[in-house]
């Protein structure tokens, strides 16, 4: 799940209506080193940010900084669609946005590091031309610069 | 998309993906799907053993020669026989009473909200309106006025903010002191349990309802949006 033919009628219909892009073959770069000498940093549909940050608002095509040393209780989400079960969220953000076991990895060696800055933008978003455009491409220039060799991409 | 974006930047990228059928068509270099339900994309909230696992299988795929890859992670048993998708207000038969009083519900919320952040060592979703819990009275008159048909504001409202939103955030952050509230109250509560409570059982559910009918007889796009996301 969600299987589509599990879903209430209402999300269904959302879903089979989406305008998803239909491409034919992906962009594919190998890593370069293990991922044990890899840096990865989160880029998530979550609509997470730090507390206090810019609010994300439906349909919006930014991106908020999130600092890979962020206390994790600094951290909220103004995605608040009710086609999702927020409580999910609420009892732990690492079912979307998994910073503590990231963090858990690098300590036990199994993750070379994290970069600098997670990324975060919006969900649920069914006009996406100034992200594929402008804001994506930004995001991940910052990723090159920041020595990033891996994004983990999550949604919630 | 925003995986073939980086990808195409030089970040090698591996991706969760909830919904199968956008996920063949958009072709993200890797991807790794998942039979979860919305909002649980590493399975389940404090299940680490779950969300480790999750993990390294989408890390996994960083080791394929070719792609695009879309691979299914293997558990299908729990916990994706969850609802798919939350309740929603229109749906939820109202209980024959709720407390008339919502200034004092709330306030017993509250108390119950301050055991959940002690609890979770200061986590809490609550924030989006900017105005603190102590002070959230002053969130509730403004509903009962607004829902009310009012000319209502807060001076809170921070001058970029336009109403509509600034009232979907109050919205938020009361749904949120509820719903933590209540996983203090009662911490085996699932989403569907909790949101058959709040909106068939509490005045602050029913104090949004009325605040979503009046967002919602609006002829502006903005306003309706608003209530299309408080309730539906």
């Amino acid at each position: 799940m969600p299987r589509l033919d599990r879903l209430p009628q209402i999300s269904r219909n959302n879903l089979l209506t989406f305008p998803a892009q239909v491409n034919e073959t992906a962009p594919f770069r190998l890593p370069a080193k293990p991922l044990a000498a890899c840096r990865l940093a989160v880029v998530t549909t979550a609509g997470v940010h730090v507390r206090g940050d810019r609010l994300f608002t439906p349909g919006d095509q930014t991106y908020r900084v999130i600092a890979a040393d962020t206390p994790t209780v600094d951290i909220i989400q103004s995605h608040t669609s009710i086609g999702f079960d927020r409580v999910a969220i609420m009892r732990d953000i690492n079912v979307s946005f998994p910073i503590d076991r990231l963090r858990e990895l690098v300590a036990r060696g199994e993750l070379g590091g994290l970069g600098p800055n997670h990324y975060s933008f919006m969900g649920a978003q069914r006009e996406v031309a100034r992200i594929e455009s402008q804001t994506g491409p930004e995001a991940a220039r910052r990723l090159v610069d920041e020595g990033v060799d891996l994004a983990l991409i999550t949604p919630t | 998309m925003l995986a073939r974006v980086l990808e195409a930047a030089g970040v090698s990228t591996t991706s969760i993906s909830l919904v199968r059928e956008h996920t063949e068509k958009v072709k993200p270099p890797r991807a790794l799907w998942v039979p979860f339900p919305f909002g649980y994309a590493l399975g389940r909230p404090d299940d680490p053993a779950l969300q480790h696992r999750v993990l390294r299988a989408a890390l996994d795929l960083l080791a394929e020669p070719a792609g695009p890859v879309l691979r299914d992670f293997p558990d299908d048993a729990e916990p994706g026989d969850q609802p798919g998708a939350p309740p929603q207000a229109s749906g939820i038969k109202l209980a024959d009473t709720a407390p008339s009083d919502v200034a004092m519900e709330a306030t017993q919320m509250r108390r119950y909200h301050e055991v959940w952040v002690e609890k979770n060592g200061g986590r809490t979703l609550l924030g989006l309106s900017g105005v603190p819990a102590t002070r959230f009275r002053g969130v509730l008159r403004f509903l009962e006025e607004f829902g009310g048909g009012g000319e209502a504001d807060m001076a809170e409202r921070p001058a970029e903010v336009p109403l509509p939103n600034f009232i979907r955030y109050c919205a938020d952050d009361l749904k949120t002191l509820y719903f933590e509230g209540h996983l203090a109250m009662k911490p085996g509560a699932g989403g569907e349990e909790i949101a058959r409570w709040f909106w068939g059982e509490t005045g602050a559910g029913r104090l949004l309802r009325r605040v979503r009918d009046r967002l919602d007889a609006s002829d502006d796009p903005r306003w309706k949006a608003a209530a299309f996301g408080i309730a539906r």
